[in-house]
């Protein structure tokens, strides 16, 4: 921004601090328009791609949630990191668009699937995505390469997700007893709180041919949902800066 | 250039643009509203009538009450034929699902059972078979719903049984769902586990935003772009910002490895979740079943036509009876509908009205002896076929009726059989040929 030295008036302005008033104003003006916008992309992104397994309690396995969320994740937050690195070094990108996912699924879960049809929050709570998308955004922002954030940030993406969601998911991973059938309390939360349009078959739990690794399919699947997601983000790194405009700001 | 964008941008912070966004948004909101409207039924009329007639065959279908208060049981019960002739057009129910139909978890089901088999997953029916069923439910929302029964098939839908209205009194802060788990502790369903969602998601939201924030306020956008911009790359990114940047990082870390032993510490024992077609199930067989039905009364559709105008359906059946007793014909039900024969069913039975035509069913009151055989002309004629939509029977690729028929002896036995075959349509009033 041009100044005058005099600190009287400037180009259009009366003065410095209007200057200045009205970049803040404008700088409010494109952060919550642009969050706006990444909520509501991100959202209809998420909710047609990772869908059920962020909608339910009882779709939070051990092996398709932790590989299919971060790697369908991965994409807006690539795109973001490209369109507010590139073009302000600003380290915010993952974690912008996640806050805004993560706040449109918080409505959408209390407002619709809580206060209009009534399903407990405890069977639609959104994964936690945070923690993820503030490792992709410090090692970008330590590295000051995207490179290096698309594999070392991405196989975290994918690593962390587990055991970021782990303090939430564990409670719903004890077991009862019902009539002689073992069941965890998530399945026992989709059982009991009825979803007409969702036989129990739908859910896709721990189906494919890892079987090799016993009990411990979380890491593997964690690993392999990184490598995805790295492939992913290079992609999506390319979307976000050659799809991404700063044309107004140029103009400003 | 710079003055118009400016000014431009400064306009839209004015009084006037928050003016326009507060209407607009009360108009969005009385728009909202003006279009709330109670769901009545689950789309069950919209299926296509071959599917209905030919899939699931409900019958002795019970609800144990229409009027309970939150907390309150009740259990929804019947039986479902499996049409032997299961169309081509729909996936066989080789993978299915047992399922109350009801506008979202007004009731809460604590049970369900194929027989004495708990089936809370997916389970194998087997064409031509019979099996019992329960679903126990429990009152949560106050209202009054409409609530079926319904079977999804893999590759088909679900298949809707017959509804009821249920009538739910009191308030739903009172509902509780108890459940014990396998160390003996017990716990409500109904909010176990939300106060450690709050607690986990919320402050790490306020983690985000303050992270973008303290950027945001640091920097500003405008200016950031500015420095990049004109290629001043030390004041976009200094080593005072990846310092913060390495701190955050590592107490984020350690907030979530530490969070992650505790919660191994506070659950040590954990399964995985559930899932998978549950043992095979076994069909019904006792007397008055469509189950053991051949084995006593053979039924053979021998043509039969459908006058559209009129909503009749004229049937030529030959009917073999290898019983004791004379038998006459009592019922057709398909699709969840009943057509009673009044001569059988002198008193109208306790089932919805709209599902249940009580003189819905003609034929010649001649009974058919033990070891005839004989053919009988069935009239079944009633306005729910037009209203139940299975008239568009005619329209279906697939033109062939399907069902159960119920005959009754003297002593009060009852015989099912499965009846099934193309009929002809005729679009036109008129005698039938």
């Amino acid at each position: 921004m041009s100044q005058s030295k005099s600190g009287g008036a400037i180009g259009p302005f009366h003065s410095i601090a209007e200057a200045a008033g009205c970049v803040q104003v404008s700088d409010w003006l494109i952060l919550t328009l642009v969050f706006l916008a990444c909520l509501g992309g991100y959202h209809i992104h998420f909710m047609l791609t990772a869908g059920d397994w962020d909608f339910w309690v009882d779709w939070k396995d051990r092996r398709m949630w932790p590989t299919v969320v971060p790697i369908l994740g991965v994409t807006f937050a690539a795109a973001s990191q490209a369109f507010w690195w590139e073009n302000f070094r600003l380290p915010f990108g993952a974690t912008f668009v996640v806050l805004g996912l993560l706040i449109g699924e918080w409505i959408n879960r209390y407002v619709n699937f809580w206060g209009w049809t009534y399903f407990p929050i405890n069977e639609v709570f959104p994964s936690a995505l945070i923690v993820p998308a503030l490792w992709l955004d410090i090692v970008l922002l330590l590295s000051g390469s995207y490179m290096i954030t698309a594999i070392v940030g991405s196989l975290g993406w994918g690593l962390l997700f587990y055991p970021n969601n782990w303090p939430v998911i564990a409670a719903f991973h004890q077991a009862t007893d019902q009539n002689g059938q073992l069941m965890t309390l998530a399945d026992l939360i989709g059982f009991h709180f009825v979803r007409t349009s969702m036989p129990e078959y739908i859910r896709i739990v721990e189906r494919g041919t890892l079987r090799t690794f016993g009990k411990d399919v979380v890491p593997v699947a964690a690993f392999f949902s990184g490598f995805v997601s790295m492939l992913v983000y290079f992609l999506w790194w390319f979307m976000g800066k050659w799809y991404s405009t700063t044309k107004i700001i140029a103009k400003v | 250039m710079k003055t118009s964008i400016f000014e431009t941008l400064a306009r839209l912070a004015t009084r006037r643009v928050a003016q326009l966004m507060a209407l607009g948004m009360a108009a969005a909101v009385v728009a909202t509203m003006g279009a709330i409207a109670p769901a009545e039924a689950h789309g069950e009329k919209s299926q296509q009538a071959f599917l209905r007639m030919r899939t699931l065959n409900w019958y002795d279908f019970k609800w144990s009450k229409t009027s309970i208060n939150v907390n309150e049981e009740m259990v929804l019960e019947g039986k479902v034929h499996i049409f032997s002739a299961w169309p081509q057009a729909v996936a066989n129910p080789r993978i299915s699902f047992l399922n109350p139909g009801e506008p979202g978890p007004v009731l809460v089901r604590t049970a369900q059972y194929f027989g004495d088999q708990f089936a809370p997953r997916s389970v194998s029916l087997v064409p031509g078979k019979d099996y019992a069923f329960h679903i126990n439910l429990k009152g949560r929302r106050a209202g009054r719903w409409h609530v079926h029964a319904q079977i999804n098939v893999e590759g088909g839908g679900p298949i809707v049984g017959p509804g009821q209205w249920i009538e739910i009194k009191g308030d739903m802060a009172d509902f509780k769902d108890p459940i014990t788990l396998l160390d003996g502790t017990t716990v409500d369903l109904e909010t176990y586990g939300i106060g450690r969602i709050y607690a986990w998601h919320m402050p790490w939201l306020i983690a985000g935003a303050a992270w973008i924030l303290y950027w945001f306020f640091k920097k500003g956008i405008i200016a950031s772009y500015l420095r990049v911009a004109e290629g001043r790359e030390e004041q976009a990114v200094n080593d005072n910002d990846r310092r913060i940047g390495a701190i955050v990082l590592a107490v984020t870390i350690l907030v979530t490895i530490v969070a992650y032993a505790m919660t191994n510490s506070a659950f040590p024992r954990t399964i995985p979740l559930q899932a998978g077609l549950l043992k095979p199930l076994t069909p019904i067989e006792t007397e008055g079943t469509a189950g053991v039905g051949p084995k006593q009364v053979t039924v053979d559709l021998k043509g039969g036509v459908y006058k559209v105008p009129g909503r009749e359906l004229t049937i030529n059946v030959e009917v073999a009876n290898k019983t004791d007793e004379p038998i006459r014909l009592g019922e057709y039900t398909a699709a969840g509908l009943r057509f009673l024969n009044p001569d059988v069913f002198t008193t109208k039975p306790d089932f919805p009205d709209y599902l249940l035509a009580d003189r819905g069913v003609s034929v010649d009151p001649a009974p058919i002896a033990p070891g005839e055989t004989k053919t009988i002309v069935v009239k079944i004629q009633d306005a729910r076929w037009d209203i139940e939509r299975l008239s568009d029977l005619a329209y279906d690729t697939d033109s062939q009726i399907g069902g159960l028929v119920f005959f009754f002896t003297p002593s009060g036995k009852r015989y099912a059989a499965e009846i099934g075959g193309p009929v002809i349509p005729k679009f036109v009033a008129g005698d039938m040929p």
